[in-house]
């Protein structure tokens, strides 16, 4: 009875494996996560140094696909400490109380000039707002590279309380830049 | 009044030029005391802001007016100055242009060091030559701070000299930089 258990359970788990859409695994090191916001009329780059991806994809099967990133908000580097500081704190990121950004996207359209488009959800400050993001995927050997762009805009998950909701002191509009290394 | 310069004076545009730079480095001097005081916030921002685009205009303002200069006369220096003051003159002359376009220069570079680049009023955002990094951003600010007090001194020694002509010499010397007629000599 025990044996005949095990049996089925491996029997399902390679169903299972063999139905579902191409798991791939993020390589940290050489996958990158950017924003470029605008601070008085000029923008700046910052990014995240602690981030992780778990993505389904496989073109074949945009309906299988899915998308999901966790966001470590207190990773923030601007390059600047003063600045990450503020970044930091309650009226922007406020990561004490919010430690984690979430996005999560699961309908995909077919590529239009190459780029996909995937409706998803960004959590930020517990606000979840719809952000749509293009991207381009490129397969290579049992690699790939998913490199893609969002604009959100800040102060509608609140980020920017008080002096910083000032948009001709920082756009509202921030730009996000992903390029993440995949393997299988 | 007459819009170029002559061996005798200085025309509108020559003026404008000292005028309008005169006004713009003490601004400066204003906009960065604030800023100082100031917690890294938005009135910071905004003051700091302030303060790289009136940099970038005296920047822009002293390269037109070292054209200008080259395309016109200098007026001479009165006849009976000593050689030494003659030589301060040149020394002086050469200092203040010299630190009104460092200091901003080294201004900018400090804003790409820390990754705050600089933008004109908003118009267009100046290219950052180096990469960020502490180390520069110490350098250069520093650097900046003390070119500032340098371009103070020389100032005031440059505003000393215009006073001691004007008061003491009684020449022509000030009202030549002036919207004035000239004394008869």
């Amino acid at each position: 009875m025990k044996q005949w258990l095990v049996a089925l359970t491996a029997l399902l788990s390679t169903a299972g494996l063999a139905l579902a859409t191409a798991q791939w695994r993020m390589q940290p090191q050489q996958s990158t996560l950017s924003f470029v916001g605008t601070q008085m009329g000029a923008s700046f780059e910052g990014s995240f140094e602690k981030f992780t991806a778990d993505i389904h994809f496989d073109p074949q099967d945009l309906a299988g696909s899915r998308f999901e990133v966790k966001i470590d908000m207190a990773s923030v580097n601007s390059r600047d400490k003063e600045r990450d500081g503020v970044i930091k704190g309650p009226d922007l990121f406020g990561v004490q109380q919010w430690p984690a950004g979430h996005y999560v996207a699961e309908r995909f359209d077919p590529p239009r000039n190459g780029k996909y488009t995937a409706a998803g959800k960004l959590t930020l400050r517990n606000v979840t707002r719809d952000v749509p993001i293009e991207f381009t995927f490129e397969q290579a050997g049992d690699g790939a590279w998913l490199k893609g762009e969002a604009r959100l805009p800040r102060l509608a998950f609140g980020i920017g309380q008080g002096e910083w909701a000032d948009t001709s002191v920082v756009a509202d509009e921030v730009r996000v830049r992903f390029s993440l290394q995949l393997k299988q | 009044m007459q819009i170029r310069n002559d061996t005798a004076r200085y025309g509108a545009v020559a003026q404008f030029f000292h005028w309008a730079i005169v006004v713009l480095v003490v601004t400066q001097f204003v906009l960065a005391s604030i800023a100082d005081e100031l917690p890294l916030g938005a009135a910071k921002v905004i003051m700091l802001a302030r303060h790289k685009s009136v940099g970038i205009t005296i920047l822009g303002l002293v390269l037109l007016r070292l054209l200008w200069r080259w395309l016109n006369p200098v007026p001479a220096v009165p006849e009976a100055t000593a050689p030494w003051q003659r030589l301060a003159a040149r020394v002086s002359h050469f200092l203040l242009y010299a630190l009104l376009l460092v200091t901003p220069v080294f201004g900018w570079l400090m804003s790409s060091a820390r990754n705050f680049p600089v933008s004109w009023f908003g118009v267009f955002t100046l290219p950052d030559f180096i990469q960020p990094s502490e180390q520069a951003f110490d350098f250069f600010h520093q650097a900046h701070e003390m070119l500032a007090v340098s371009l103070l001194i020389v100032a005031l020694v440059h505003m000393a000299a215009a006073l001691k002509h004007h008061f003491i010499d009684r020449d022509n010397v000030l009202r030549r930089m002036l919207p004035v007629k000239l004394k008869e000599e």
